[in-house]
């Protein structure tokens, strides 16, 4: 047998490995279409469809004045949810942070912090939405304390991740100059993860936008409400203005957030 | 003036870092130390400023014996002689400025650490500094956007803002290329000649520090092989320290880097 | 601008030289983001009293829901599997019209910059629309059900995965792509051997990321009438019966968990 034959022969396979894979994806697609039917496919729905299209061409105007049912009223009471609930789940995070580093304190603490971290997270907004509706009835402040609370459950977990790759070689110079521990934490530590810090939570304020906006949906303040009646009372022109509004609100705030992120993180 | 009296350093797992150094350093002297990596190039250099502790023997910085110095008395030792690293070792996500006052934090009162608000003869220090390396234009613009040269010659600055006696450098130009490498040895030797800092420094390149050192020590697992002018070494002297393998050992070492 | 309103400061040296420092803007922005979080506090009604006398109400639910009510299990199967149907095969779809789609945004393969663009803008578009906004029109036009619920969870997908890749493929390499034209092959198999190949695992890597994403988002879908385990969540928290929810909630935290193993698994293989 020839070096070229051997070699040949020694190519990695992964024949059977991709064919199982390729046969379990079948079967889930196959298993997943079952769930889908268009018989409740209506006229209506075409209806409906034409009737988004065209409020989408000529949203109602008069959605866009300043009174509390306004479109622009709505959005700034989106984006005040976000930016509240966001500071404050900023604010929590950082104990959280802390208590989830088995670095800094000790493994069962940071193991638990972490597993009630990661309920947290897998917990959808919307459920948090309807719990803190029992508590503070509907309305705007629901809204903020369920965006602080699933800010946290990310957060942290980012922040974690910056405290662990700090770069602690500045450290070592800090200590050749004489610097104490609390001088090297001020000036070696800080300004390393205050620049990741904003940076993750102005990211995350780019996601507490879009989810302030779905709280609405269940009563929690800002304008998912006023666009679910729009719907069920199929004003296709209110419908459009107000995803009109929405979707440019997200689009600057995302072109904002990117923006400053890129200066924190790279620095230009 | 440093004096290494049969210094010893042994480390924690039993491996021997030095073992019977004697060396005498004077004031203003521009010294390089060459030897294999694992040689105790390292150790030799951060034993002056008690990065490592000396397990045996006495070594002295203008009288003064070291290993005696505790806590605070360490600190503020540390603050007559300043540090560069092969990896600059500043806090990239802030200004150049910044980076170089914090060679000042340690006197600061306790409120102006805490707020991080400096005097402005500090900042002007620092940007004296900063002119003295030749990067005062950059002084406001953020670490991470410089080149290498650039930031070694920051942590320079960094350095000289502390107004140190002695300057101790390990590899400073390991992570440069020629050029920039250049540039920061002519700053060094500038200032060594200038100011009468001793300069320190440990370096791969053999053929840099035999253009730049008045004197170079050669160290050899742990041990001084050799110590003198740099006009007298010789082929014999550094195959001595190398292990008769310097070209070799050269061409190894540009590869890896 | 800013450097009108606020001169940059001038340092001298001893020896003459003049350094002009720009002035800080963080003050300005300290400034600027207190007066929005006040603003915001007011806006909201936010209520540190009603916050401190009634979170207890919070921790009393989730407190309901601890044990779950096991026996609730049974009616939990069936709307379980429909979110992870949805999921799955809105990801499957989404994930494959995003391969298409990325291409057409991606500057370096296609040359025509109106294409480029348009294509661009409709995938930012439909990344801005939040998945569970997409699912509340897609029940008004799909009826109800996890049909709707599956086009929102595929439109979502779409946005997402072809975002990353036409950034992946933006990036690639250009090189291996001119050689392979030099062959002579036509941009489309060079396309095939050159960019696909480089991008393919972080392609398959971010879909299954997505799907993982997924499935949470398709948990809620429900609330809007678009199938899965959503609408139980509200009808149980309406009628208060806590327990059931703790057994939604527990049953979704173990899916969610297992599908980001499994997941993960793979996505480690990938890289």
């Amino acid at each position: 047998m020839s070096t070229l034959e051997k070699q040949l022969k020694q190519a990695p396979r992964h024949t059977g490995y991709i064919f199982t894979i390729t046969f379990i994806v079948i079967a889930l697609f196959v298993w997943s279409v079952t769930s889908i039917t268009f018989e409740n496919v209506d006229q209506k729905g075409i209806q409906v469809a034409k009737g988004i299209i065209s409020g989408l061409f000529n949203p109602d105007l008069s959605l866009f004045n300043f009174s509390k049912e306004s479109v622009p009223y709505l959005l700034v009471e989106t984006l005040a949810i976000a930016f509240l609930g966001t500071i404050i789940g900023a604010f929590l995070s950082v104990p959280f942070a802390f208590l989830s580093a088995s670095n800094l304190v000790p493994k069962p603490v940071a193991w638990l912090t972490r597993l009630i971290l990661i309920i947290i997270r897998t917990i959808p907004a919307l459920v948090y939405g309807l719990m803190f509706i029992r508590v503070t009835g509907p309305g705007p402040f629901a809204g903020v304390l369920t965006v602080g609370l699933t800010s946290i459950g990310m957060l942290s977990k980012l922040f974690v991740d910056a405290i662990e790759e700090l770069d602690v070689k500045v450290l070592e110079s800090m200590t050749s100059i004489g610097c104490t521990t609390f001088e090297k934490i001020r000036y070696g530590i800080l300004p390393q993860l205050f620049a990741i810090f904003l940076s993750v939570t102005i990211y995350r304020f780019d996601i507490n936008l879009r989810d302030a906006a779905t709280l609405g949906l269940v009563g929690a303040g800002g304008i998912g409400a006023p666009l679910i009646f729009a719907m069920r009372s199929y004003k296709w022109d209110q419908v459009g203005a107000i995803l009109i509004g929405l979707v440019v609100l997200v689009l600057i705030i995302e072109f904002a957030s990117n923006k400053i992120r890129g200066k924190l993180v790279k620095g230009s | 003036m440093i004096e290494f009296i049969n210094v010893e350093k042994q480390y924690d797992n039993g491996t021997k870092g030095l073992s019977n150094v004697n060396l005498t350093i004077d004031q203003g002297e521009f010294v390089a130390i060459i030897g294999l990596s694992g040689a105790g190039k390292s150790t030799l250099l951060r034993c002056i400023n008690l990065m490592h502790n000396i397990t045996d023997g006495q070594l002295l910085v203008d009288g003064t014996d070291v290993s005696k110095l505790r806590g605070k008395e360490v600190r503020r030792f540390r603050r007559r002689i300043g540090m560069i690293f092969q990896s600059f070792n500043l806090v990239t996500r802030t200004t150049v400025l910044k980076n170089v006052i914090v060679s000042f934090v340690p006197d600061l009162p306790y409120w102006r650490k805490i707020t991080g608000i400096v005097k402005k003869e500090h900042k002007i220090k620092a940007l004296e500094a900063l002119d003295k390396v030749g990067i005062l234009d950059k002084a406001f613009v953020r670490c991470d956007q410089l080149s290498g040269g650039q930031q070694q010659r920051v942590a320079l600055a960094r350095t000289l803002a502390q107004n140190p006696d002695i300057i101790l450098a390990d590899e400073p130009i390991a992570s440069l290329d020629p050029v920039t490498a250049k540039v920061v040895m002519d700053d060094f030797k500038r200032i060594n000649k200038e100011t009468n800092i001793s300069v320190l420094l440990n370096i791969h390149h053999v053929e840099v520090a035999l253009e730049y050192a008045d004197r170079i020590i050669g160290i050899r697992k742990g041990e001084i092989v050799y110590d003198g002018p740099t006009k007298e070494v010789t082929q014999d002297v550094l195959d001595e320290i190398y292990g008769g393998k310097t070209e070799e050992i050269q061409a190894a070492l540009e590869e890896t880097e | 601008m800013y450097d009108k309103i606020f001169p940059p400061r001038e340092i001298a040296l001893p020896n003459g030289k003049v350094v002009s420092q720009k002035r800080s803007k963080a003050p300005l922005i300290t400034l600027l983001i207190i007066i929005a979080a006040i603003f915001s506090y007011k806006f909201t009604n936010f209520n540190f009293t009603v916050l401190f006398t009634r979170i207890g109400e919070f921790f009393f639910i989730v407190g309901d829901m601890i044990p779950p009510d096991w026996s609730f299990m049974p009616k939990v199967w069936k709307p379980l599997f429909d979110t992870l149907k949805m999921s799955f095969l809105g990801s499957f779809i989404g994930a494959i019209i995003a391969l298409p789609a990325a291409i057409l945004a991606s500057a370096n393969i296609i040359n025509n910059k109106f294409i480029v663009t348009t294509t661009k803008f409709i995938l930012s578009l439909l990344r801005t629309l939040p998945t569970l906004v997409s699912a509340l029109i897609a029940t008004f036009i799909f009826g109800l059900g996890p049909t709707a619920g599956t086009i929102a969870i595929m439109l979502f997908t779409i946005s997402y995965v072809g975002k990353l890749l036409y950034e992946a493929i933006e990036n690639v390499d250009m090189g291996a792509f001119e050689a392979m034209e030099a062959l002579g092959m036509t941009r489309i198999q060079a396309f095939r051997y050159a960019v696909f190949s480089q991008v393919l695992p972080s392609y398959l890597s971010q879909s299954l990321f997505c799907f993982e994403g997924n499935v949470r988002y398709a948990a809620i879908l429900g609330y809007v009438g678009a199938g899965g385990v959503g609408l139980l969540i509200n009808e149980g928290l309406g009628w208060r019966d806590y327990p059931s929810v703790g057994m939604i909630i527990f049953a979704l935290v173990i899916t969610v968990f297992i599908i980001e193993r499994i997941s993960e698994h793979f996505r480690k293989k990938l890289i």
